[in-house]
């Protein structure tokens, strides 16, 4: 029998400590709404006494509500003193209602689910993070981390890349705020006018720069064929499958392991991930 | 200490002056759980063919009100004493299933854990087993539930009384003038009840199952099933949910209902992806969950035996198939 996966009981508490219902959102005000790309925006929440609704570590996730809509578990994507936000892409009917709120609206939050990036692990090693598309959402919470914490950490790569210019998310951080701290590598799948940057697909640019897999940890998210091609690249350039790190997405209902939506095998997605190494993954049946 | 069952009305009515009271009543015959009116006959002579785990894991649980208007959310909350009366073996067992679930795992889930703490189980052992009952092979006996608050045992004209537990306790005090010492002789012996039918289900099936995720088998054996999702409903250890609003205007409900992995938009994602996208996928993860999966996460196995969904499934899908298979297979190719 192998050993059993039981997790220690987790309390769901709120801001002071007081236990909680874990499946009950507070009402929170969308206090900033960005527009990232056609079809992304970044919601900025805050409770209505000014307050972020949790502290979440990165990677970790909040199910935001409209209520009489449903509800979806979107990854956190920075959060500072008194707000967290979340950047959501349009895909489905929920999503839909997100993007056609205004500032100042009401939606539900609960959370925050999940585990985070190993950021205790990864002390002391230098960090590349790849994204690509909307996948620099959740990537980007451990980036702000990285910054914040710049000692604990050696040297900071962003390589992203999107099919196109408008399809960048995050341009005032991946042009303006982190290039001064970090470096920043941006392509985008075709040239189009006035992009001078680099062009081509992410894998190859990956390949291109000829990272060393020398005391570095990859933090990689994005589509799934990207994911794919990607590590076949690091794989090639010497990289262990220990040291790469990704999101997963499920439809999930709960966010506490309860439901049965999200599990893969034994794991519950919600629970026992987001974040989880390629080599977990590989422990993992093949239904992701 | 024994009851008689000439005291058996009375018993109940004392327990209805401190809870409500659930017990098998017939419905056309069939035994099915209700509330007791103080009335009814229960009706003991099978097993129910819906599981009780309504009493815990309702089919519908309103969860919270809220107002989009106001901001405001409140909780609902039941904490209602309830006490089965009738309970078997597997149902009981399926119970501290559930408790697993809802009360590990990381959360407490503060819907059940109100409920849970509310009920009191009075376990009836069985008299006989039915054709698709495989509980012993599951184990479990049909003998005795040790996770019930008091199990009786049908000895004729008395049934024996034990109890398990604190709130068992309570019972027998409220009891005790009802009660009264075993005599020596029973009209009929109890505790010797044997389960004919049964599966194979050895201590590895877990690593066994795991191992063949892959195997051609889940196509076959999955061919003929509808994603009816009754298997799911009446199964006493099921608990996926779903969960979902009932607006009216500004205002609304949010509630939990039940739902099944067998059903072909369980798992499918926003955008259109969905990681198990047929029956194969679907049955295979039912299966596992069931005989697999829980047991790494909890140690023990999620199918109890009661072979509801053996008797059930319209399309004759049969989970101790798998099992045999599964144990049979690995042993013939080595
Ligand atoms: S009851 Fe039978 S047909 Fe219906 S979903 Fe379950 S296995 Fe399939
Ligand atoms: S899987 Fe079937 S036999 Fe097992 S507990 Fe559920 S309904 Fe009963
Ligand atoms: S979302 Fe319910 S178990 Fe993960």
């Amino acid at each position: 029998m192998a050993e059993s996966i039981r997790a220690a009981n987790i309390e769901a508490k709120n801001a002071d400590g007081r236990a909680v219902n874990p499946l009950l959102p507070c009402m929170c005000r969308v206090i900033r709404i960005t527009e990232e790309t056609p079809d992304v925006k970044t919601f900025r929440i805050q409770t209505p006494d000014g307050a972020k609704p949790f502290d979440p570590m990165p990677g970790q996730l909040a199910m935001l509500s409209v209520m009489g809509v449903g509800e979806a578990m979107f990854s956190v994507t920075a959060k500072d003193d008194d707000w967290i936000e979340s950047s959501i892409k349009k895909v489905g009917q929920l999503t839909e209602a997100l993007h056609s709120l205004s500032e100042g609206d009401l939606i539900g939050v609960r959370g925050p689910y999940g585990n985070h990036f190993p950021v205790e692990d990864i002390k002391g090693k230098d960090l590349l993070f790849v994204g690509g598309g909307i996948g620099l959402a959740p990537v980007r919470s451990l980036i702000r981390y990285a910054l914040e914490h710049r000692e604990d950490y050696g040297s900071l790569d962003v390589l992203y890349g999107s099919r196109s210019y408008g399809d960048l998310v995050f341009k005032s951080d991946i042009f303006e705020n982190w290039p001064s701290r970090c470096n920043v590598h941006i392509t985008i799948d075709n040239a189009e006018d006035g992009w001078d940057g680099h062009v081509g697909f992410v894998p190859t640019y990956l390949e291109e720069k000829a990272f060393s897999p020398e005391n570095k940890a990859v933090v990689l998210c994005g589509p799934p064929i990207m994911i794919k091609f990607c590590l076949a690249s690091l794989m090639k350039m010497g990289f262990s499958k220990e040291n790469v790190i990704t999101t997963l997405e499920m439809r999930m209902k709960c966010g506490v392991g309860k439901c049965g939506r999200c599990n893969i095998g034994s794991k519950y997605v919600c629970l026992d991930g987001p974040v989880f190494t390629m080599s977990e993954l590989d422990d993992l049946p093949d239904e992701k | 200490m024994e009851l008689k069952k000439d005291k058996l009305t009375e018993a109940l009515l004392l327990l209805r002056g401190a809870s409500n009271v659930i017990l098998p009543v017939s419905n056309d015959g069939a035994p099915v759980f209700k509330l007791w009116d103080g009335v009814a006959e229960p009706c003991l002579s099978a097993n129910t063919s819906l599981p009780p785990k309504d009493l815990l894991f309702p089919r519908s649980e309103k969860m919270y009100d809220y107002n989009v208007k106001t901001g405001n959310i409140s909780e609902i909350s039941s904490n209602k004493k309830q006490t089965v009366f009738g309970i078997r073996p597997c149902d009981v067992r399926s119970i501290e299933n559930l408790d697993h679930a809802f009360l590990e795992s990381g959360y407490t889930d503060s819907y059940y854990k109100t409920r849970r703490d509310g009920l009191t189980t009075i376990a009836l052992a069985c008299t006989e087993t039915a054709r698709t009952c495989f509980c012993d092979s599951m184990g479990l006996s049909p003998n005795d539930a040790p996770g019930a608050d008091i199990v009786l045992n049908d000895r004729g004209d008395a049934y024996t009384v034990k109890s398990n537990t604190e709130k068992g306790e309570e019972i027998t005090r409220l009891w005790k003038s009802l009660l009264s010492k075993e005599t020596g002789k029973a009209s009929k012996a109890s505790g010797s009840v044997v389960c004919d039918f049964k599966a194979r289900a050895d201590k590895d099936l877990p690593e066994k199952l795991v191992a063949r995720f892959d195997d051609p088998m889940w196509d076959k054996l999955s061919k003929a099933c509808l994603g009816c999702g009754c298997c799911s409903f009446i199964c006493p250890t099921c608990y996926c949910f779903d969960i979902g609003r009932e607006n009216h205007g500004a205002s609304g409900t949010a509630f939990r209902c039940w739902d099944s992995c067998m059903f072909s938009d369980y798992s499918r994602m926003a955008g259109g992806h969905d990681p198990r996208p047929s029956k194969k996928e679907r049955l295979r993860n039912r299966y596992l969950h069931k005989l697999a999966y829980f047991n790494l996460r909890y140690g023990v196995t999620l199918c109890v035996g009661c072979g509801r969904c053996v008797d059930k499934c319209p399309a004759n899908l049969d989970v101790t198939r798998a099992m045999d298979i599964i144990s049979e297979g690995v042993r013939a190719d080595g």
